[in-house]
């Protein structure tokens, strides 16, 4: 019965400095981000419109991959380490791909921070998205490279500690939180595979002048392939929070263990071959594609509604066992003046709004309406924006005593933190979403037209502008309290009764849950088999329109003939025609 | 397993919200007839536009009753036609009551075409056709805009969809003047303009010519996909020309689209003469059609 | 923090336990979500004008 640092002071040191570097990067990127809001809305103007890109740039690869993802391979060498009981292996390992992450971030943060000066050519002005023929330099997507072989080694570590701890125990269950953090990772290998392949085969040598040209839609393919599951890769850290710490913090317990198996089993499967729904209003690819894409993600909704059902219950049961009674009543028996639970909860009900904005992009055709307008950074800025980057703010507060023995500098400032999130992100996601029905771009620095003007039904576009500025200033002001706690926490004193390091029972326990959810070779199969089920055809199909390095003279044939050759463009040519003429067919018909 | 009834009683209501989600889409989709962009088009040489036989020829072309064609090319930062660019006015001008058919492709880097606060909503990437057949219903102003960061100057991308009513919409272009080189003040000069129709019905135009200070007016029937001419004859001597040594004119034909300003007008100048012997040898002045708007 | 079992009035099991309270609020998520649902796809989407139809 003590707290992390005691348990695991070695390992303690590196999550320590994960959530350091994962810290430094939400604190720049909220700069970013204030400078972002401020000038979209002719707020406050310091930069030249050009410069936008380069401040956005930077934000998004901050915010997405630096802070959420130093984050998630804090939490799980947290999660392993608690659950197994035991420590890594070998921790200079560790050490390792921590380092590689950092040499990474270190590449890509350089590359793309040169784009404020002139005094050298290196720029990296294309987003987090770095859609070709938009080129970044070579150093930028080196960064990329070295960081993802970080979390790859990082993934390795924690299945090296799995492999080991099952030795010893051959007859128990994987524990709950070492179940997610595998599957997570299962499906983080796969859905790298895209990007990975993005970047080595083409868009780094490109770069390098190696090969002149690449195609745009395949690049783009691929970076969606890796797209949508890191989206995932995001949440599930978060969730991990949601399943085994907030019943904790609420004083209750995890409602079901094997229905949270569930839930990262479909997640692992169904994550990746889903990407095709961000390229709904992409030419190059047939409606039938988009079509499967579009069915596979409503199914996707659903390990997340069963989260919703089962993190709520667990909530209710702590707050009965607090004395909570009635249908809503037991709401109130929650520990509301704690900013662990506070956090977190707000968090979950930001999710529950960001769930149905999501839902709206899911649904291929309405995608007309709101596909690349404010509404999507609305729309993300509530999941991965709140639901995770505030969950993650919340369990820090739980998390940085742990790893640091350190008394948490203010519990009511941390409070006032998590509400301010709250509060702010309501105002900048909700008009960021009305911007986006009324046409307003996202990624623009200056929305303002010499030729047209937005209409709006209700309200005016000062007052939306209004709304994200504000919003935007409360985010920064929310994230400064945190820094400022949190840098105090750090060099605290320190405190010598922390909670101990504990992880409660379910309810329903892990026996309960059948014996085939922990056969993770079985279900990365199935998860293979479905990502070249959807993938292969169009991939193939994208390969035999526009060639591997691109459409035109430009194109080298040869590859083309490869592809032709395995025969695979034409069974794609004939699946994707079928599903189309279907849908041309009952078209007509009706 | 054992999962509690409620969670049960969620479960199912959660299918049934997906799969009322796929159905609603479905019948978007098949009921309503709405259709996703594709893989319709065939490639193209983004570097190679020029050669296209569609994007060599970019604007409004008429392809059946009521039925239009717009090529668009969507660069570094405008829309062509669409914007204003260097100057000149080009918006994309479509009659009421039609069905247009929207072409657009990039040569640089990726873009969209987004009519705002509307549905019509499309990526444009080099190397691929967009296409988007799209219903305008009534008379008015829509803004075009890009909504994907393509380099420093996105948020210039814009451009203008304008509706006309159907009478006032034309497809017509000065395929060609025939005017005198010089003349000598006093004499009678005879202009002749040819006009082209490009639009697949009859059409009459109002073909105007400015000369000096006045204004002449002709009305020209051109037959469907052909061309007419008409002549003016304009009496140097009723021009107030005061000391001048050439005298200006334009033709201009009413034209639904200013997108073919440049094919919608021409001009040119007569010299005046002052030696009597020059003979009156009647030059062509070239208008050959250019390919819409400015390069 | 406030997770410490001595603070909790009860202790409930698995099997006493009926979220009631959940099924009230998630009952709640799903009416707001059908309504919005039907709201945005046949007020905003389908009444917003110049949709991409179908060329046949
Ligand atoms: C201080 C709080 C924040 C503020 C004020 C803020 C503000 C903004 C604004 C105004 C944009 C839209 C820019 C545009 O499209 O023109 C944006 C984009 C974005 N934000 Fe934030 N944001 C904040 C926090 C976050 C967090 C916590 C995350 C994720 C963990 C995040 C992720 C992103 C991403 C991925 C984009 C899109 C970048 C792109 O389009 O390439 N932001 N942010
Ligand atoms: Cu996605
Ligand atoms: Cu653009």
């Amino acid at each position: 019965m003590s707290a992390y640092i005691d348990q695991f002071p070695e390992e303690a040191k590196v999550i320590r400095s994960a959530f350091y570097a994962s810290f430094f990067a939400l604190a720049l990127g909220a700069a970013f981000g204030l400078i972002q809001t401020l000038h979209r809305t002719d707020f406050v103007r310091i930069i030249p419109a050009e410069m936008y890109y380069t401040v956005l740039t930077a934000h998004g690869v901050l915010m997405v991959v630096t802070f959420t993802i130093f984050f998630l391979v804090a939490i799980f060498t947290w999660a392993v380490t608690t659950s197994l009981d035991r420590g890594v292996e070998d921790i200079r390992f560790t050490w390792s791909w921590y380092g590689l992450m950092t040499l990474g971030t270190a590449f890509a943060a350089i590359a793309i921070l040169a784009g404020f000066t002139d005094r050298t050519e290196i720029s990296a002005d294309v987003l987090f998205t770095f859609y070709a023929p938009l080129q970044a330099h070579p150093m930028f997507y080196v960064g990329l490279v070295l960081f993802v072989i970080g979390t790859w080694l990082a993934g390795a570590d924690w299945f090296r500690s799995w492999w080991a701890w099952k030795q010893e125990n051959p007859d128990k269950r994987i524990p709950l939180p070492t179940f997610m953090v595998l599957t997570t990772m299962i499906m983080w290998y796969l859905a790298t595979l895209g990007v990975a392949t993005s970047i080595i085969a083409f868009l780094l040598p490109w770069s390098l002048g190696l090969i002149d040209t690449v195609n745009p839609t395949l690049t783009r393919t691929l970076f969606w392939f890796w797209g949508h599951p890191v989206v995932y890769f995001w949440l599930m850290p978060a969730y991990m929070m949601w399943y085994i710490m907030l019943p904790k913090f609420s004083g209750g317990r995890l409602f079901s263990d094997p229905l949270a198996r569930v839930v990262f089993v479909l997640f692992l499967l169904l994550s990746t071959p889903v990407g095709i729904h961000h390229q709904y209003l992409d030419p190059g690819i047939a409606e039938g594609f988009k079509f499967i894409a579009m069915t596979n993600t409503m199914f996707l909704l659903l390990p997340s509604l069963l989260t919703a059902f089962t993190v709520v219950a667990s909530m209710e049961h702590g707050a009965r066992q607090r004395g909570g009674e009635g249908y809503f009543g037991w709401l109130g028996a929650l520990p509301w003046r704690d900013p662990v639970f506070t956090g977190m909860a707000l968090a979950g009900l930001m999710f529950a709004a960001g769930g149905f904005s999501g839902m709206i992009n899911a649904g291929m055709n309405i995608n007309y309406l709101v596909h690349n307008s404010l509404w999507v950074p609305g729309h993300f800025h509530l999941t991965v924006g709140t639901a995770v980057a505030l969950t993650f703010m919340a369990v820090s507060y739980y998390f940085i005593p742990q790893v640091t023995g350190r008394r948490l500098a203010s519990k009511q400032i941390a409070l006032v933190q998590v509400v301010m999130w709250f509060v702010g992100m309501t105002f900048m996601s909700n008009a960021m979403h009305r911007g986006g029905l009324l046409g307003m771009p996202r990624r623009t620095a200056e929305p303002e037209y010499a030729g047209f003007q937005f209409e709006t039904a209700i309200g005016t576009v000062g007052e939306l502008n209004a709304q994200i500025a504000l919003g935007g200033v409360l985010l920064t002001l929310s994230t400064l309290l945190f820094i400022v706690n949190m840098s105090i926490t750090a060099l605290n004193d320190r405190d010598d009764d922390l909670p101990s390091n504990t992880i409660p029972e379910p309810l329903s326990g892990p026996n309960e849950a059948p014996l085939v959810l922990d056969n993770l070779k079985l279900w990365t199969a199935i998860a293979v088999v479905l990502v070249i089920f959807a993938y292969s055809l169009p991939l193939a199909s994208i390969v035999e329109r526009g060639g591997l390095f691109g459409p035109g003279g430009d194109a080298f044939p040869m590859f083309l003939e490869l592809a032709d050759s395995f025969g695979f463009a034409l069974v794609g040519e004939t699946l994707s025609a079928m599903v189309s003429s279907l849908l041309e067919t009952l078209r007509t018909v009706v | 397993m054992n999962i509690h009834n409620y969670e049960k009683l969620w479960l199912i209501a959660a299918m049934l919200l997906i799969i009322g989600f796929i159905v609603t889409i479905t019948y978007g989709s098949v009921g309503l007839g709405i259709a996703m962009i594709d893989d319709s088009e065939e490639t193209i040489d983004p570097n190679a536009l020029e050669d296209h036989e569609r994007f060599g020829d970019l604007g409004v072309h008429q392809t059946g009753d009521g039925e239009y064609d717009v090529n668009i090319r969507a660069y570094q930062f405008n829309f062509e036609p669409g914007s204003s660019a260097l100057g000149v006015h080009d918006p994309i001008v479509v009659p009421e009551n039609s069905e247009v058919t929207l072409y657009v492709t990039s040569p640089d880097v990726i873009h969209s075409f987004s009519v705002v606060g509307t549905n019509a909503n499309t990526m444009v990437v080099p190397g691929e056709i967009s296409v988007m057949t799209v219903e305008f219903n009534e008379a008015r102003e829509y803004g075009i805009l890009c909504n994907e960061y393509c380099g420093s100057g996105h948020h210039g991308m814009e451009g203008v969809i304008e509706v006309v009513p159907e009478d006032e919409f034309h497809l017509f272009s000065v395929a060609g003047v025939d005017a005198p080189e010089s003349a000598q003040a006093g004499d009678e000069v005879e202009i002749t303009a040819t006009v082209d129709n490009d639009a697949l019905d009859a059409d009459s135009a109002a073909v105007s010519l400015e000369i000096g200070e006045e204004t002449f007016e002709n009305e020209l029937e051109v037959d469907a996909e052909s061309s007419a001419s008409t002549t003016f004859t304009v009496d140097t001597g009723a021009l107030d020309l005061e000391d001048a040594v050439d005298i200006d004119w334009t033709v201009t034909v009413e034209d639904g689209s200013e997108a073919t300003l440049e094919d919608g007008s021409a001009s040119g100048s007569i010299a005046l003469e002052t030696d009597d012997d020059e003979n009156d040898d009647t030059t062509d002045d070239d208008n050959d059609e250019s390919d819409g708007g400015d390069q | 923090m406030s997770s410490d079992a001595d603070a909790l009035e009860r202790h409930i099991g698995h099997d006493e336990f009926d979220p009631v309270g959940t099924l009230a609020l998630i009952g709640i998520y799903f009416l707001i979500l059908l309504l919005m649902w039907l709201f945005m796809y046949f007020v905003e989407f389908l009444g917003n004008d110049l949709t991409v139809v179908g060329m046949i």
